[in-house]
């Protein structure tokens, strides 16, 4: 899942750069006989740190914004092939009609709401968020997804609402065909 | 100019202006820990704390935690930059003045009040309360935020005046021309007069736009029929309080560039890359506040694009610069350390480790699964709790002299990191599990994380009692004391 790879990435890329700070902090104390060379030096690694950065940067936009999962950007598909599911929020509870599914289907999602900001988090059975977007006042949000497990998955409000804002959950329940 | 004995047009000491606010930063910061703290171990089910209350402490430690880090950023801007330009002592006091008067608004609306809307307001949330609180309840809580507004704007400004006394324009004082290779470095300003420079300008308008929404909130709250349009709100909002929480960051950093120097024995270098670091801060900063919006679908896409993208190029300035520059001034500098330097080196690797989760989230493909989970604090923490007060932290520390190399400063420090670690990576880790943020009550699956949390908060707490008290133990010290450098 995506937020494993995400965890197991900057838990190394954190450690590493931890690591540097408690080297140079450790090797502080003695002080270095000529400090221009070593300067010099540095500055040319940061030039090679910078073009690396640069060269991950593009490469991870490249990838990444390939595939936004905004209305616009979303592949064209034939009415019949999604199901269109209307999900209105409101002051502590969902509205989600049609909430059953089956495997393979793809899910359109119109999420709006009818008073605060929510947010429509849908977590799989598993109960691991795989998809998200935010039910807002005034406007209708698309989301598509296609479920790919049969289960129970659940819709949590992420964007905090009010004092029952961790008490505002649905079911949505997928089927094998 | 030095700030010893220097009273100013005001008669008012310059010095003891700085350490008022260093002391209300440091008691403030403690409260609003232990506030953290009780969030955390409601959470955990170590202490039981009804849901509304556990909202209305939320919203206090928000606010409160983001006012102190204005305010302490404030303080070692302050005290670096009137090194270089003329300020007003009573400008300065008013913020303060303004900032005590605000917080007594806010706590009042959240511990009286029941205001607990969370720290962003965001709108239309305070006017839909579901008889939680009141409007008025409401109201004093965004009229509390404009107090603090308004002195936060008198003082950039009173800044602002000065810096154009002596460099005639901004752009000079960011050093715009040394950025782009047009001036010789030499001739460029001091690295405390670049950095307040960007902070007036991105705060400014971070600030009144934070004014204007919090206007119309408070217009909504007695006037339902006068509506806005909630997502131009949110933008507002967002942009405000990206601005203003990036901007405290900023300030603090100055810290770094001047306190560092004055143990290793090597300047903080002000060259080319520098001032252009500075520069596409300024203009990043501002611009990329979208990335809080990215799971807003309704905002156009180019926008959210350009959260990501600019995400990603924040990262630059702060781990090939400053970072970089830290790095290479203590690398083998024959430094020694004390607790001061420590601080404020912790605060920079803080707010570099940092830097990783946060790109992270602005990824518009990991944001969709990690928005609003604890992902969010967790980076947030890690480079403000690790990054910006630790900087702080070393400011305080090195007001009051001489310097300790030993001593139970030091038990301090390494409760501070240790506990530190351990909170930042409890909230990272519940974040990958999918742990939603600003939730009172959580399910015995997240108890481990919340537990492991309340452990490293609890550790945080004490570190920072500890450096906090050792301040106070040698404030009249730090009156007295001349000038360290």
């Amino acid at each position: 899942m995506v937020q494993d790879a995400v965890w197991s990435i900057t838990i190394v890329l954190m450690g590493c750069l931890a690591a540097v700070f408690a080297w140079v902090a450790t090797g502080a104390r003695v002080a270095v006989a000529n400090y221009a060379p070593t300067i010099e030096r540095a500055y040319r690694l940061r030039t090679w740190l910078f073009v690396l950065a640069l060269l991950v940067l593009i490469g991870a936009n490249y990838k990444t914004l390939g595939a936004l999962p905004y209305r616009n950007a979303l592949p064209p598909l034939p009415a019949a092939a999604v199901q269109p599911s209307q999900a209105v929020a409101e002051q502590w509870a969902w509205t989600i009609k049609p909430d059953a599914f089956t495997v393979g289907q793809t899910a359109e999602f119109h999420v709006t709401s009818n008073d605060v900001n929510h947010g429509f988090a849908l977590y799989d059975p598993e109960f691991r968020i795989v998809a998200q977007t935010q039910a807002m006042p005034g406007y209708t949000n698309v989301l598509r997804y296609t479920f790919t497990k049969p289960g129970t998955y659940q819709v949590l409000c992420l964007e905090y609402c009010g004092v029952a804002h961790h008490e505002m959950k649905a079911e949505i329940k997928v089927t094998d065909r | 100019m030095t700030m010893a004995a220097t009273a100013g047009r005001s008669g008012i000491n310059a010095r003891a202006a700085v350490l008022a606010y260093v002391a209300a930063a440091g008691i403030v910061v403690l409260l609003m820990m232990l506030l953290g703290l009780t969030m955390r171990l409601a959470q955990a089910q170590w202490l039981n704390v009804p849901p509304d209350l556990f909202y209305v402490i939320m919203t206090m430690h928000g606010a409160g935690m983001v006012g102190i880090a204005g305010l302490s950023g404030a303080a070692v801007m302050w005290y670096f930059v009137r090194r270089h330009v003329p300020v007003s002592t009573a400008v300065f006091l008013v913020n303060l003045v303004c900032f005590l008067i605000g917080a007594v608004l806010i706590l009042g609306a959240g511990f009286i009040g029941g205001f607990g809307a969370g720290w962003t307001f965001l709108f239309p949330l305070p006017a839909h309360s579901g008889s939680l609180w009141s409007a008025n309840a409401a109201a004093c809580y965004l009229a509390g935020l404009l107090v603090i507004g308004v002195g936060f704007l008198l003082l950039h400004l009173d800044i602002a005046r000065g810096i154009l006394s002596v460099y005639g324009g901004l752009g000079a004082a960011l050093g715009w021309k040394q950025a782009f290779g047009l001036a010789s470095d030499n001739e460029g300003p001091p690295p405390a007069v670049t950095a307040s420079t960007m902070v007036l300008i991105v705060n400014i308008l971070g600030i009144l736009l934070g004014a204007a929404v919090l206007v119309v909130s408070l217009v909504n709250l007695y006037v339902p029929s006068f509506a806005f349009n909630a997502l131009a709100a949110k933008n507002m909002i967002y942009f405000f309080g990206h601005v203003f929480i990036n901007a405290t960051i900023y300030m603090a950093v100055i810290a770094v560039y001047e306190i560092l120097p004055v143990y290793t024995h090597r300047p903080w270098k002000t060259n080319a890359a520098f001032y252009f670091a500075w520069v596409l801060s300024t203009i990043m900063v501002l611009t990329v506040y979208t990335h809080h919006l990215l799971m807003d679908f309704a905002m156009p896409t180019w926008a959210l694009v350009a959260g990501q993208i600019i995400s990603w190029l924040s990262g630059l300035p702060v781990l090939l610069v400053t970072a970089f520059g830290t790095l290479t001034n203590v690398y083998r500098s024959g430094l020694r350390w004390n607790l001061a330097a420590a601080l404020v080196f912790l605060g920079v690797a803080g707010w570099a480790i940092g830097v990783i989760p946060a790109i992270a989230d602005g990824t518009i493909a990991v944001n969709s699964v990690m928005h609003n989970t604890q992902w969010v604090p967790g980076h947030f923490h890690t480079y403000l709790l690790l990054g910006m007060v630790a900087m702080f932290l070393g400011f305080m520390t090195y007001l009051t002299t001489p310097q300790p190399r030993y001593g139970f400063g030091w038990v301090g420090f390494w409760l501070y990191v240790g506990g530190g670690v351990l909170f930042v990576l409890a909230f990272l880790l519940a974040g990958s599990a999918s742990v939603p943020r600003r939730y009172a009550v959580h399910v015995p699956d997240w108890l481990p994380y919340d537990r492991a949390g309340s452990l490293g908060a609890g550790l945080v707490v004490i570190g920072a009692l500890i450096l906090v008290a050792r301040f106070f133990s040698s404030v009249r010290a730090a009156a007295l004391a001349p000038d360290a450098s």
